[in-house]
């Protein structure tokens, strides 16, 4: 069967399977910077942003986003202009292996949108669904909060 | 790695009794789909077909009188966000619903799939027993109502076949209800070995009415009806929540011995209560 999603701001029709998952989907596609792992929803590497929100996209049905907006990592920033998230996470050595780093930034983005100015509970319970095996916990808060900043200033 | 190997075809009815009919017509072999996270994660090779429930129209979560009536298809986060929710019961209810999973998990769970599926491993399941929800199916033409507790009795497999809940409703409780809610995980994403929730009405100190719910893995949650019967008519007092956690800690019935021993969950449920309760009271501990 046929969807349509616009990824990343650009519509794109897909050929999927009925059963399948968001996540394989776009993996087939080329769009590898969404990770997948858990396959469970349980460790957050493949997040990807549905309609502005974030979601496991290994536990999401392919057909049931038809017509969605996603935005994976890539969406909201580039090498060449990145994201002041991501300029965080790099900046506060938030970043390892960076298996889990798309997902993270991209619910820290979420985040950021509806709370611009998060208190370390607020992070730490929004990345509760996101699991780091190597870098820990604390730089990733404190990345965050340096992008909170970022954002306030204006440095988009 | 495709989860689900047999689906052949995927339905958006625009209608509940759209929906039954395709149901029907699959013989067995569809399966309602709210948010459909436990079809992806507990994925079942016999199911063809899949029927989103995304165009019946039931994502409301309406402030009516008397009842807060929340739709089968709203997600938990759709709930804890809802302005009606903030103050409900002080607000205790939406704190329940944002702890549990992750903001990730909440964004997919719907109210009506936790209902129908009757997982074991619910976090919600207790806090609709305890608020003693109003559980509302569809076979199309007909609503009818359930309370929780009766909603169980039915055999779900053969209502689920000609009905789709629709929804779920909560009484709107005055100021003389409190409301509390505990869960015991490791991280956000674990299934709670056991969780337990407690709705009393407290009127100059006497506990005039009370609901509980106790949830222990591998069972499904269940009213915890003697807990209810001890506490009704007493004064609400520190020395009462200590003999209720007494009393808990001999009466609970944890159902299986799992990854824990009996005696430690009984021991979890005893301590659950008691903090409850001392938080009714005031926060003394």
């Amino acid at each position: 069967m046929k969807v349509c999603y616009s990824v990343n701001g650009k519509k794109k029709e897909f050929e999927i399977k009925a059963g399948e998952v968001l996540l394989d989907v776009l993996r087939r596609n080329g769009y590898f910077e969404v990770k997948g792992n858990c396959y469970m929803g349980t460790c957050g590497a493949c997040t990807v942003l549905i309609d502005g929100l974030p979601y496991t996209s290994c536990t999401m049905l392919a057909a049931k986003v038809d017509g969605s907006e996603i935005t994976t990592i890539k969406g909201i920033g580039t090498l060449q202009k990145p994201h002041p998230l991501q300029k965080a996470f790099v900046e506060k050595g938030a970043v390892q292996c960076g298996f889990c780093t798309p997902g993270i930034i991209l619910v820290a983005y979420a985040l950021l949108k509806n709370n611009p100015d998060p208190t370390d509970d607020d992070i730490k319970k929004m990345l509760d669904g996101n699991l780091c095996r190597c870098t820990g916990y604390v730089q990733q808060i404190e990345a965050v909060k340096l992008a909170a900043k970022m954002l306030k200033k204006g440095d988009e | 790695m495709l989860k689900l190997k047999n689906v052949k075809s995927c339905f958006t009815p625009n209608s509940i009794q759209e929906a039954i009919d395709i149901h029907k017509k699959s013989g067995g072999k569809a399966v309602f789909v709210g948010g459909g996270l436990d079809i992806t994660v507990f994925p079942n090779p016999a199911i063809e077909q899949l029927i989103f429930l995304d165009k019946l129209g039931l994502t409301y979560i309406r402030d009516d009188v008397g009842n807060i009536k929340i739709g089968a298809t709203a997600t938990i986060t759709d709930v804890t966000k809802a302005p009606v929710m903030q103050n409900y019961l002080k607000g205790k209810v939406k704190i329940a619903l944002t702890e549990l999973a992750s903001e990730l998990l909440r964004n997919q769970i719907t109210m009506g799939g936790s209902i129908a599926r009757h997982h074991f491993y619910s976090d919600i399941l207790p806090v609709i027993y305890a608020l003693r929800g109003k559980i509302m199916v569809s076979d199309g033409e007909l609503v009818e109502e359930f309370f929780v507790d009766d909603f169980y009795r039915n055999d779900l497999k053969v209502l689920m076949e000609t009905h789709i809940v629709v929804g779920v409703h909560l009484n709107k409780y005055d100021d003389s209800f409190q409301f509390g809610s505990k869960r015991f995980v490791r991280n956000a994403t674990d299934i709670a070995l056991l969780n337990m929730a407690i709705l009393a009405q407290i009127e100059e100190d006497i506990i005039k009415d009370v609901s509980i719910s106790v949830g222990s893995r591998p069972g499904p949650a269940y009213r915890f009806e003697q807990g209810e019967a001890f506490l009704r008519g007493k004064k609400l007092t520190k020395e009462l929540a200590e003999d209720f956690e007494s009393f808990t800690k001999s009466n609970v019935d944890v159902t299986k011995d799992m990854h824990l021993c009996k005696e430690y969950r009984q021991h979890i449920a005893s301590i659950y209560a008691k903090e409850m309760l001392l938080d009714f009271i005031g926060g003394v501990r």
